[in-house]
């Protein structure tokens, strides 16, 4: 039966697993010679697949096939009325004309089955509709078969859904298992390398041990604990910083980008002062920027979004000229006029590179505003880590060292966030895609 | 304002998009490498005609293409759309325009938008509809060209074949003159491909647009056109120009008539002949 399934026209390009899933829904029936399997008009239940034998096979007249009669051999499809979207009906009646050996395949079983597997699904189904049109002649309007529901309805993929999809399909993968298993070596090493083995150069080092306990000390020896409130205070000072440093860079990087992407001559002219200023190391800046601005704030938030706003300016360019010239042909060839293909093209095409360089730009902050804390300022986790060395307090380091990791993945997940919210259409291209 | 509209262009009526080439030189980067893409090419098309362009790869079609839909200039020549000049002497590049609409090699539908927003695009953009109208036609032709169901789909999310459906939906929703078609149906598999040439013929036997047609496949290009422009490798002109006597409207039983056989094989040997000139020039070049 697999070998004959295998050759019909619908399941040709099916994978072997789910050829054989699908050939174990089906039953054999025997039909004897002159036997009726239906008439136009019964209602539709199964499909048929001719392991031997021959069917005739009449549509009706208000089908208006080219070719109404047709007759049926070995590995020939039938009763695809089963699957039509628009007809529940038999359009035609099908008559053993020797004794045939029949395959039946209920059509709902069918469906779901395919549902399990929609993009075999799809395949299917098109092939049905080929076949319907091409060999049995039969004009589209009737072939349109019943659509595969994806189990992901992809208008069920909206705003946050989409965000808690790809949580889910996260969870069931092994990564966060992989990555638990990570953290886990890093730590025991960390434990192992200092506090039980005191290897040379870790000997000097706060233990693990050592820094949680001060960490989740309701009475810190060096003043520092989750339960202290200047913690708090630490966190939510640099947080505002680069929130405002990050704004800031995003609001003039992105316009800056779009326009160097998007005319010749604009770039021309700006473009290699940016590429020289670009490479300028932020602490170079220091001494300028505590010269340029009275505050030490300003000072810190400028220094804070210079790395960003030249990594959110550059992506916006290559995004824009990564776009495809064709989307820009084809829109001047609709009667787009040129603010228009900004506004419609360049603007949402660049879109993807966009948010890599907000992403790649929130993380620079992070790295520039440390650097600037730890020159000028009097608050923020930079300040911890430079204060605590000079007065000598190692686990108050370490503390500050592991919640930057911690806030800055976490603003980084939030960009990345905000880009699958405004970006429907490249999510839901990679949920379809399996991704 | 759009049932006027509709009037006054009334759908199915031939009689405009005749295209006439006459002369086209188009040498990219004249002072530097110079290399002649198209040479002297001369080719009439008539209102309403499928106009099939085969010719070996890189010898040139998509330049001329590219000439008549404005995307890029002209060297000499000119090319007239309806007896109105489109490009010539005093204005080497066309300008763009929603009566000559492309579809392209490897498809353009706007990925960040709906299927329905990209069909609705072209009217919106010129403001002829506004867009609630624009969307309420663009739902009915999709409907008719049997592409209900996925109006509010991404076009990453349906398959190929269907992609290629909307965006000639999108093409048609401007009314435009002439359709120019670079091997629009290149990627897909031959009997997706079957489909779409019988879909194609629907469209055009409802639409009567004038059609150009770039294929590397002749007996795509003898199953649609009435013309079929075999072309030389590069620079590209008409090396000879059959006129396939096989009547429209056609289906798929055309594939196997004896008048088809014979019409591929009288022109089979010129095909061949270019492309074995155009392998000898790789291999000069490479
Ligand atoms: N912008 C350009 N500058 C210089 N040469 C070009 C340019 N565009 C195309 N060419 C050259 O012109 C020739 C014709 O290119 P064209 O794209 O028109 O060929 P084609 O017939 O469409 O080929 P294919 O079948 O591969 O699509 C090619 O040899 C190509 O290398
Ligand atoms: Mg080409």
């Amino acid at each position: 039966m697999l070998e004959i399934l295998k050759k019909t026209m619908p399941f040709q390009v099916v994978s072997d697993t789910m050829l054989r899933r699908i050939a174990e829904l089906g039953k054999r029936v025997a039909y004897d010679k002159a036997a009726i399997i239906y008439d136009a008009g019964d209602s539709a239940g199964d499909i048929y697949i001719i392991l031997s034998g021959k069917v005739e096979h009449t549509l009706e007249p208000g089908v208006n096939a080219r070719r109404p009669v047709q007759l049926l051999g070995a590995g020939d499809v039938f009763g695809w009325a089963a699957l039509l979207e628009k007809f529940p009906h038999r359009l035609a009646k099908a008559v053993a004309i020797e004794p045939a050996e029949i395959v039946r395949i209920n059509g709902d079983d069918l469906l779901r089955l395919l549902e399990s597997d929609p993009d075999s699904g799809d395949v299917v189904m098109s092939r049905f509709a080929t076949m319907i049109t091409r060999d049995y002649t039969v004009p589209d309007l009737i072939a349109q078969m019943r659509a595969i529901h994806r189990k992901l309805h992809s208008s069920d993929i909206q705003g946050m859904n989409l965000t808690m999809y790809r949580l889910s399909l996260w969870l069931k993968s092994p990564r966060p298992y992989l990555m638990l298993i990570g953290f886990g070596l890093f730590l025991s090493f960390w434990y192992l390398a200092v506090e039980v083995w005191k290897l040379p150069r870790f000997r000097e080092m706060p233990g693990l041990t050592v820094v949680i306990k001060e960490w989740l000390n309701p009475d810190p020896s060096y003043g520092l604990s989750i339960y202290t409130a200047e913690y708090y205070q630490h966190i939510l000072v640099s947080i505002w910083r680069v929130t405002q440093a990050f704004v800031l860079a995003s609001l003039l990087g992105v316009p800056l980008g779009l326009f160097l992407g998007w005319s010749r001559k604009f770039k021309e002219y700006v473009f290699p002062v940016f590429e020289t200023l670009r490479p300028i190391p932020i602490l170079a800046w220091v001494p300028l920027a505590i010269v340029m601005f009275i505050s030490t704030e300003s000072a810190v938030i400028y220094l804070t979004f210079l790395a960003s706003f030249f990594a959110t300016a550059l992506n916006t360019m290559l995004g824009v000229e990564s776009i495809d010239e064709s989307y820009v042909r084809a829109a001047y060839c609709l009667g787009a006029k040129r603010h228009q293909v900004f506004r419609h093209i360049i603007i949402p095409g660049a879109l993807p590179f966009i948010f890599t360089g907000l992403q790649i730009s929130i993380g620079v902050s992070w790295f520039s505003l440390v650097a600037a804390e730890m020159v000028s300022g009097q608050y923020g986790l930079g300040y911890v880590i430079n204060t605590s060395y000079t007065m000598v307090r190692y686990p108050t380091i370490v503390i500050g060292m592991i919640t930057l990791g911690f806030v800055g993945y976490v603003t980084s997940a939030m960009v990345r966030i905000l880009g699958d919210y405004l970006m429907q259409w490249r999510v839901r291209e990679l949920a379809l895609g399996g991704q | 304002m759009s049932a006027i509209m509709q009037q006054a262009v009334p759908a199915g009526t031939a009689a405009r998009g005749a295209i006439r080439i006459e002369d086209v030189v188009k040498i990219y980067d004249p002072g530097g490498a110079a290399v002649m893409a198209v040479d002297h090419c001369s080719l009439d098309i008539k209102a309403g005609e499928i106009c099939m362009i085969v010719g070996p790869s890189g010898c040139g079609k998509t330049t001329l293409l590219n000439a008549i839909a404005g995307f890029h200039d002209i060297t000499s020549g000119r090319i007239l759309l309806d007896g109105e000049l489109l490009c010539g002497a005093d204005k080497p590049k066309a300008e763009p325009g929603s009566d000559r609409i492309v579809v392209f090699q490897n498809g353009a539908l706007f990925p960040w938008k709906t299927n329905l927003d990209n069909v609705a695009f072209g009217p919106i953009m010129q403001g002829k509809l506004r867009p609630a109208e624009a969307k309420e036609k663009a739902l009915s032709m999709m409907a008719d060209a049997g592409l209900s169901g996925v109006e509010h789909n991404y076009p990453g999310e349906i398959s190929s074949g269907m992609r290629r459906r909307v965006e000639i939906v999108r093409a048609l929703m401007n009314d435009p003159k002439v359709l120019l078609l670079d091997e629009p149906y290149r990627a897909l598999d031959s009997l997706t491909k079957s489909v779409m040439h019988e879909a194609l013929l629907e469209i055009y036997y409802k639409n009567k647009v004038t059609i150009f047609f770039i294929t590397h496949d002749l007996e795509e290009a003898i199953f649609l056109g009435h013309k079929v422009a075999i072309m030389t490798t590069r620079p590209c002109k008409p090396k000879k120009i059959l006129e396939v006597d096989i009547p429209h409207p056609r289906d798929y039983s055309v594939l196997t008539s004896r008048r088809f056989r014979e019409l591929i094989e009288e022109t089979n040997e010129a095909v061949h002949e270019e492309a074995l000139k155009a392998f000898a020039a790789g291999e000069k070049e490479g």
